[in-house]
């Protein structure tokens, strides 16, 4: 049987909004697919293997957690998660795990925290913070689909010229609230500010995350069709609210 | 100055008495419209009271109640505010409908419950004689920020205030971290065994220590990140308190502990199902522990404690029960997903899932629940019904903890859900209510006016 092999990479520490909601879509929509799962949770102390893993997810975290986590980050993790990055393991990096994988964070009074650079993005701290429930569209195998979640960062992140953004922002701020970006894409890594339950309920986006790491392991991998009218409900609700 | 504050009194009484005949409870116009007239209204009028503030994230509204319960036993008089008015301005409007138009104060003691947001500001201008700070969770990040922030914001309120005595929980090491910061006299109130088997696990809200960020371990855990911690990196760790049990028994009904109080003991046994209901006792003890101390007092005020409105309300409808218990953040229905499996009956279970302002905007914390424990004793559900705003996300949330989507019943409608709830219940098997804020003073207006039960203002 098919296996893949799921790292959460700071369980403990960045796990701030129901981001567990997405170890748990991507298990059961493999699991449910006659796929089999590992989850590796890897925290502060413990290595990294950056040839292990088939997806690597990242979830936020308050300051706190994130200044804990900061030195043992970027000790020899960063150069395997460097590594992991460019030999095209599939990531998932939400909030504070996406500006974690960026070249750093500048505070709104100008002192600046380097990260690890994985890919280039940067992002500025603002006063105003960008909160609510908010859509994007984005071009999956050439279909555009509306992708709903709850954004909650005062970070503005703005992208190299490598990255190309995750989607448009239809409604809420997105990456900075100012060029129209939402989330970020760089090889098979995924970035978004939508936290927690961003991918139980866009259900499209959780496959062509799975489908991108699939194929990465075993070469074109047919994934099954699910009945999702249940993750569509949710999504039509939140897509008809904010429209 | 005094025919602002008699102005104040007044425009919120008439404003409470207005709303109350349209049939409008709760809401936070009558403080709102008294503190244009007279700004300092808390202040001025909270004076006269020896006030009892309670605050934190779970458990302010029955540790109030407790408390309240206690000092109805010592005879003594006192008011509460009620529990959707704890911001500054409902509890502003509180006081002034306990006192008189000139601001005579009706009773001696103020049981306050108070946002954590808004105790920053509410308590200076209280000056409790006491403040309860029940324990600090991951509570509506959109609302009340990072926890670090709360403890800030706690802290500053009590600095405000040197002259309180402060009741902390010791197995908190959130807030029991402010303690070292203050100078007020202090009273420590936990759980001196873990109440649980060891086979639970536990969602961690502080991991790493509050001091140095180095890990916390453990002698043992009660829930949460709550239990006997210690850091060995600064050693930070919990100090025994003054106030604890031990010997606990609990089952679905009742916990039954032994209450040590410094060096007295004492067999107590509340109507309270849970380890979070025997903090609440803790924490209420602990409160009053100052000025009451007879133990007939403490024995009968605990075990004739009924639960208050919507944190775990029973009525009875036509042949069968309903429970309500709200559900506002993960630890707390981790807890209530604990004394469900308690049970082995068969039972109907309804979920209510609102986004209003009072709920949290953000439902995300759905995600960190523990529905997957509750999937694993899900034979005892005959029906499960989910509502509010955002049902679609409950039921996604239940799907995907291994419910099938076809035995989850969606019904936004709260009429109708209580319809569907009746013609089903042949059986007359109780029913078991988990609804967040707002969709908890909906819900109970439905059951209310179907059922004639008395008003939630009262
Ligand atoms: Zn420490």
């Amino acid at each position: 049987m098919d296996k893949m092999q799921i790292c959460h990479l700071y369980p403990d520490l960045l796990n701030l909004y129901g981001d567990r909601g997405n170890i748990i879509s991507m298990t059961k929509r493999l699991n449910w697919r006659g796929i089999q799962t590992e989850v590796f949770e890897i925290s502060v102390g413990e290595h990294f293997d950056p040839e292990k893993y088939d997806i690597v997810f990242i979830g936020g975290g308050q300051d706190f957690e994130q200044e804990i986590l900061l030195p043992d980050l970027l000790g020899e993790k960063t150069a395997n998660l460097k590594y992991a990055v460019e030999s095209n393991v599939t990531f998932l990096a939400i909030c504070g795990g996406y500006q974690l994988l960026g070249n750093y964070y500048k505070t709104w009074n100008g002192h600046q925290l380097d990260f690890t650079g994985a890919i280039d993005i940067h992002t500025i701290g603002s006063t105003e913070r960008m909160i609510g429930n908010f859509m994007f569209e984005a071009e999956l195998n050439h279909r555009t689909i509306e992708i709903a979640g709850f954004e909650n960062h005062s970070g503005m992140t703005f992208l190299g010229s490598k990255v190309q953004p995750l989607g448009k922002i239809r409604k809420g701020s997105g990456n900075n609230g100012k060029d129209g970006t939402a989330g970020a894409r760089y090889k098979n890594v995924f970035c978004s500010y939508s936290h927690g339950p961003l991918l139980p309920k866009n259900p499209i986006l959780c496959d062509f995350i799975l489908q991108t790491a699939l194929n990465e392991k075993f070469g074109n991998y047919e994934l099954k069709t699910l009945d999702d009218e249940a993750e569509n409900q949710a999504l039509t609700a939140m897509l008809r609210r904010l429209r | 100055m005094k025919i602002l504050t008699f102005a104040a009194i007044l425009s919120a009484r008439i404003t409470t008495f207005i709303l109350r005949l349209i049939g409008r409870g709760g809401t936070s116009l009558p403080g709102r419209i008294a503190l244009l007239f007279q700004k300092d209204l808390l202040g001025i009028l909270s004076q006269k009271y020896k006030v009892i503030a309670v605050t934190g994230t779970n458990g302010k509204t029955t540790t109030s109640r407790i408390i309240g319960s206690l000092l109805f036993e010592a005879g003594l008089d006192f008011f509460e505010n009620k529990s959707g008015a704890n911001l500054l301005p409902g509890i502003a409007a509180s006081f002034a409908m306990d006192c008189s138009l000139l601001g005579k104060p009706g009773h001696r003691y103020a049981i306050i419950e108070c946002d954590e947001a808004a105790f920053r500001t509410a308590a200076p201008k209280m000056q409790p004689a006491i403040v309860v700070i029940t324990n600090l969770f991951r509570d509506q990040l959109d609302r009340y920020g990072e926890i670090s922030h709360m403890l800030t914001k706690i802290k500053e309120g009590l600095l405000s205030c040197p002259d309180s005595t402060v009741v902390f929980n010791s197995d908190d090491s959130l807030s029991y971290s402010i303690s070292s910061s203050i100078k007020n006299s202090i009273i420590t109130f936990g759980i001196n065994e873990s109440p649980y088997g060891s086979d639970d696990d536990f969602i961690s809200d502080a991991p790493y220590c509050i001091r140095c960020k180095g890990p916390y371990n453990y002698v043992y855990r009660t829930y949460g990140h709550l239990g006997d911690f210690y850091c060995s990196s600064c050693g930070y760790r919990r100090t025994p308190p003054d106030i604890s049990a031990t010997d606990i028994e609990m089952n679905f009904e009742r916990s039954t502990f032994t209450l040590h109080l410094y060096n007295e003991t004492l067999k107590v046994s509340p109507s309270l199902p849970g380890a979070y209901n025997i903090y609440n006792v803790l924490a209420a003890v602990a409160a009053v522990s100052s000025f009451i101390n007879d133990q007939t007092v403490l024995s009968v005020g605990i075990s004739t404690f009924e639960s208050g409105f919507g944190r775990m309300e029973r009525v009875i409808i036509n042949d069968f029960s309903l429970t309500m218990v709200l559900v506002k953040n993960p630890a707390g229905l981790n807890q209530v997903i604990n004394f469900l499996s308690y049970d082995d009956s068969m039972k109907i279970l309804v979920m209510i899932l609102n986004d209003r302002f009072a709920d949290g905007t953000d439902i995300s914390w759905i995600w960190d629940a523990n529905f997957e424990k509750l999937f694993s004793f899900s034979d005892r559900f005959s029906q499960i019904y989910l509502s509010g705003m955002r049902a679609e996300e409950l039921k996604l949330r239940f799907k995907y903890a291994g419910y099938e989507p076809n035995m989850l019943h969606v019904e936004k409608d709260y009429k109708h859900l209580m319809e569907k709830i009746e013609l089903d219940n042949k059986e007359n098997l109780p029913v078991f209510v988990l609804p967040t804020y707002t969709a908890m003073f909906d819900f109970r207006k439905v059951i209310a006016s179907k059922f004639r039960l008395k008003e939630f203002w009262k």
